[in-house]
């Protein structure tokens, strides 16, 4: 949510709910903010399956292959216990001063 | 097989899956607490969804979603089933299935009951969340530590870790051997597609004990090239648990089609090959469960890991290190292991082995063996008739068959037999829904739910059953309040009990309710016209009045019981069955209905007589006692009436051969015996016969099925002469003494 002061850096706030059926509707996000800074906001996620773990995964390639920043700036304790459950490693994308 | 087929068995599995899902819940309401229990819940309804997702049965997997979800909090304790909880599931387990049977028969569902239910559904799941996240208490991962030190006491396979005492006690958390478990699972598209989530599943294997993870991106492409929803991660997993194999395996239970998964103990000898795999290549993230304990922990962590990445690949190591030395070190206990998880797989295996037949062809058997049966006796009659001196070897062999035929015979009609469980466990649903709209508390108490009786009869038992259980929570059972004001429980009771007696079987539905209110009942039948205002009944008499058609004691037309298909149904469908009902109530203690049905309605036990030179057949079950009756205690009433004095009551004396038009004139009492009878209404009558054969088995063959439905014969039987004889219908008989007069075709009939 918090813009800084880049103006180009976009962020997005994910759902709730990241399920199946939330897949597609996040991977159609993420592509239309393409080729700008992105800060995620996971603050409010209650509950991620593999698929969105998947896009934001793929996310995080695309972003990093063009040289772009993307990283999380709020994490829920949902978010980041699943990630670790899975063996996902967001760490290293994790925002400096988001030390929960 | 088609696809048809395959989805019918898929909704008989529902069937199934429904009925454990109900039993398992009503066990929870009990307060049952066992882990087991809940899996067995949380299992039937994965099960349900995972097949309906397979058929595209949308409505089906979305519900069943909601309902997974909200038993998996109570899985992970994050909910407590209390009985508020339970009573929310047990509607949603309704509400399942009335979307299995709408989407196996088509036609709708309560869609605005569904919606609100699921709503509940999702507030139960939600409404403990926030609090669950921000107290260090039990969340779905931080729980698993607890189970898993719970689990040895509680392990339901019956394997009891063995102690292991090799000197090296120091080492405490190897004070037995824990098999660990490797697992490759790649999820293919489907998996997701169906609803099954890799997430849930890591998570249910990490419960089961200590576990590592990694997780494989390699195949995951750009995001602008990849489908959302194909599936792209796979991983690697190695599980310390004391479940083994088989307790990772049930976790993968519903979606090992839809993966590509590998799971195998690290044994001894591949414990070389499984370090050289592991370690560069793979670095697996070791996932401490207890670091979730705390967030604060679970951060540092974390942070360790970001900073260094190497280190978490020496700890790592380390710990693959140091479980390759237990596994060494307890390969001995392994074997043991190894094989008492192969005995129970074994014992498993041979507890309740069922295959499923086509009914029809369950009932081609049943008829073969009646046939087998006739002509057995038609066989030992025909050598009897001939051999007279009733030594020969062959009336040896006769007994012999004779025996084995009635074993066969028992063990057909075994096959058929079903325990009741299933037409009590809907009684439990319909309890719940009359109590909803009542506005009444009832608790359903059922005995003797494995009582087997014949399938056709289970069938026929639910819509009178049904029936009953309406009227004993709508009429039967006060309000709470009055019931406390009565000095009740307020929560009212239905009992439903099932037994055999005397080759019978006898259902008994009683509630603790108000009883008959008898004036009430009384007042109903004179303004009904059923009796006469001056009339004078004893109180069983009234009892029975509410078996007469038309009769609903409730002052309005209630959505429940009032829609003039009352008892009279009832006593009807019974009676259909060979069954009789009776009631006995205590005013302010509540009624019971008593139900005696024949086990099976293909073999019947009935009287063989003599009618005007006819033999009939007349079911035992309606003959309360048999006279030969005295000159003295006949008499005339009117023009054609006679009545019989048994013990200082009149009861009138019906012809049969006249009713049935055997014979033209009616026959001398005298010189034939009568046998009481109990008919509809519940009144007595004594039908006259002209002598008694003998009693037997015979094998009901329907008339209408052969023939055409003959008006006062119930059904046909063969003798062992070959010749057919007649099953009387009583009720029908009685029915036509009182001036209904059957039709004419009958003597046509008979000569059979």
């Amino acid at each position: 949510m918090a813009s800084k002061k880049a103006a180009a850096q976009k962020s997005l706030s994910l759902a709730p709910v990241l399920d199946l059926n939330e897949a597609s509707a996040l991977h159609t996000q993420l592509m239309g903010l393409k080729g700008n800074p992105l800060v995620i906001d996971a603050s409010a996620v209650e509950r991620v399956g593999a698929l969105c773990a998947q896009v934001l995964m793929a996310g995080a390639k695309s972003w990093e292959e063009q040289g772009q920043p993307f990283t999380f700036g709020k994490v829920s304790d949902p978010f980041m216990k699943t990630m670790q459950l899975i063996g996902v490693n967001i760490d290293h994308l994790l925002a400096q001063e988001a030390g929960q | 097989m088609d696809m048809n087929e395959i989805k019918e068995i898929f909704f008989q599995e529902c069937e199934e899956q429904l009925a454990e899902l109900e039993s398992g819940l009503l066990k929870l309401n009990d307060g049952d607490r066992d882990p087991e229990t809940v899996n067995a819940v949380f299992r039937a309804v994965h099960s349900i969804k995972g097949g309906a997702g397979a058929f595209g049965l949308d409505d089906l997997v979305s519900f069943a979603h909601v309902f997974e979800t909200t038993l998996d909090c109570v899985r992970s304790n994050k909910l407590e089933p209390t009985q508020d909880v339970l009573k929310v599931m047990l509607k949603s387990a309704d509400v399942l299935a009335d979307l299995t049977n709408a989407a196996r028969d088509g036609g709708s569902v309560d869609e605005s009951r569904s919606r609100t239910l699921i709503r509940e559904l999702e507030a139960l799941a939600h409404g403990e969340a926030p609090a669950a996240a921000e107290a260090p208490a039990p969340r779905p991962v931080a729980a698993a530590p607890a189970p898993v030190v719970e689990k040895p006491p509680v392990n339901d396979e019956g394997f009891q870790p063995i102690p292991f005492s090799f000197g090296d006690f120091d080492d405490e958390p190897a004070g037995h051997y824990v098999p660990t478990v490797q697992i490759d699972f790649k999820p293919k598209k489907d998996l997701y597609a169906k609803g099954n989530e890799a997430v849930l599943l890591l998570r249910d294997v990490s419960r089961l004990g200590e576990m590592s993870v990694y997780c494989d991106m390699d195949a995951l492409p750009p995001l602008d090239k990849m489908n959302p929803e194909e599936a792209y991660f796979s991983w690697k997993l190695s599980v310390t648990t004391e479940k083994g194999e088989d307790g990772v395996r049930s976790v993968f239970e519903f979606a090992e089609w839809d993966c590509d998964l590998d799971i195998r103990t690290i044994e001894e000898d591949v414990v070389g090959e499984t370090a050289d795999e592991e370690e560069p290549p793979m670095q697996p993230v070791p996932f401490d469960l207890s670091m979730l304990d705390e967030g604060a922990a679970g951060a540092s962590a974390g942070e360790e890991q970001a900073a260094e990445n190497p280190a978490a690949a020496a700890v790592a190591a380390a710990e693959t290190a140091s479980k390759v030395a237990q596994v060494a070190s307890r390969a001995a206990e392994n074997a043991k292991a190894a094989a008492a998880s192969a005995a129970q797989a074994s014992q498993a295996a041979a507890a309740g082995q069922t295959i499923r037949v086509d009914l029809d062809r369950v009932d081609r058997l049943i008829n073969l063996v009646g046939e087998l049966v006739i002509n057995q006796a038609m066989l030992s009659q025909s050598v009897v008739e001939n051999d007279n001196n009733g030594t020969s070897s062959i009336n040896m062999g006769l007994e012999e068959l004779q025996q084995l035929t009635r074993e066969i015979q028992d063990s057909v009609m075994a096959i058929r037999a079903q325990p009741v469980k299933p037409v009590f466990q809907r009684m439990a649903r319909t309890v719940r829904e009359i109590a909803d709209i009542t506005g009444k508390s009832v608790r359903l108490i059922t005995e003797g739910e494995n009582t087997e009786v014949d399938k056709t009869v289970i069938d026929k038992l639910a819509e009178p059953l049904t029936h009953m259980i309406r009227n004993a929570v709508d009429h039967g059972l006060e309000m709470p309040e009055k019931r406390e004001a009565l000095g009740k429980n307020p929560e009212g009771t239905v009992r439903l009990t099932a037994k055999h007696r005397s080759g019978r079987i006898i259902i008994e539905l009683a509630d603790d309710g108000a009883g008959i209110n008898r004036e009430k009942v009384r007042q109903k039948a004179i303004d009904n016209d059923l009796i006469a205002a001056d009339a004078n009944l004893s109180d069983e008499e009234i009892d029975n009045l509410i078996f007469h058609a038309g009769f609903s004691t409730a002052d309005k037309v209630s959505d429940l019981s009032g829609r003039g298909v009352g008892m009279d149904v009832v006593k009807r469908s019974i009676q259909a069955l060979g069954g009789r009902i009776s009631i006995s109530s205590k005013p302010g203690q509540g009624s019971v209905f008593t139900m005696s049905l024949p086990l099976t309605l293909a073999v019947l036990d009935g009287m063989v007589v003599t009618v005007a030179g006819q033999t009939l057949v007349v079911p035992l079950t309606a003959i309360v006692e048999t006279l030969q009756p005295e000159a003295s205690a006949i008499h005339s009433f009117g023009a054609s009436q006679r009545l019989i004095s048994i013990r200082n009551s009149f009861c009138p004396l019906v012809d049969v051969g006249r009713i049935l038009n055997f014979r033209g004139t009616q026959a001398n009492p005298v010189d034939g015996v009568a046998l009481l009878v109990e008919s509809e209404g519940g009144g007595q009558r004594a039908l006259m016969v002209d002598a008694i054969q003998g009693q037997r088995q015979v094998v009901i063959k329907s008339l209408e099925a052969n023939y055409t439905h003959v008006p006062g014969i119930a059904a046909a039987t063969i003798l062992g002469d070959g010749r057919v004889a007649l099953i009387l219908d009583v009720d029908a008989v009685v029915a036509a003494s009182r001036g209904q007069s059957l039709r004419q075709d009958i003597s046509l009939a008979a000569t059979g």
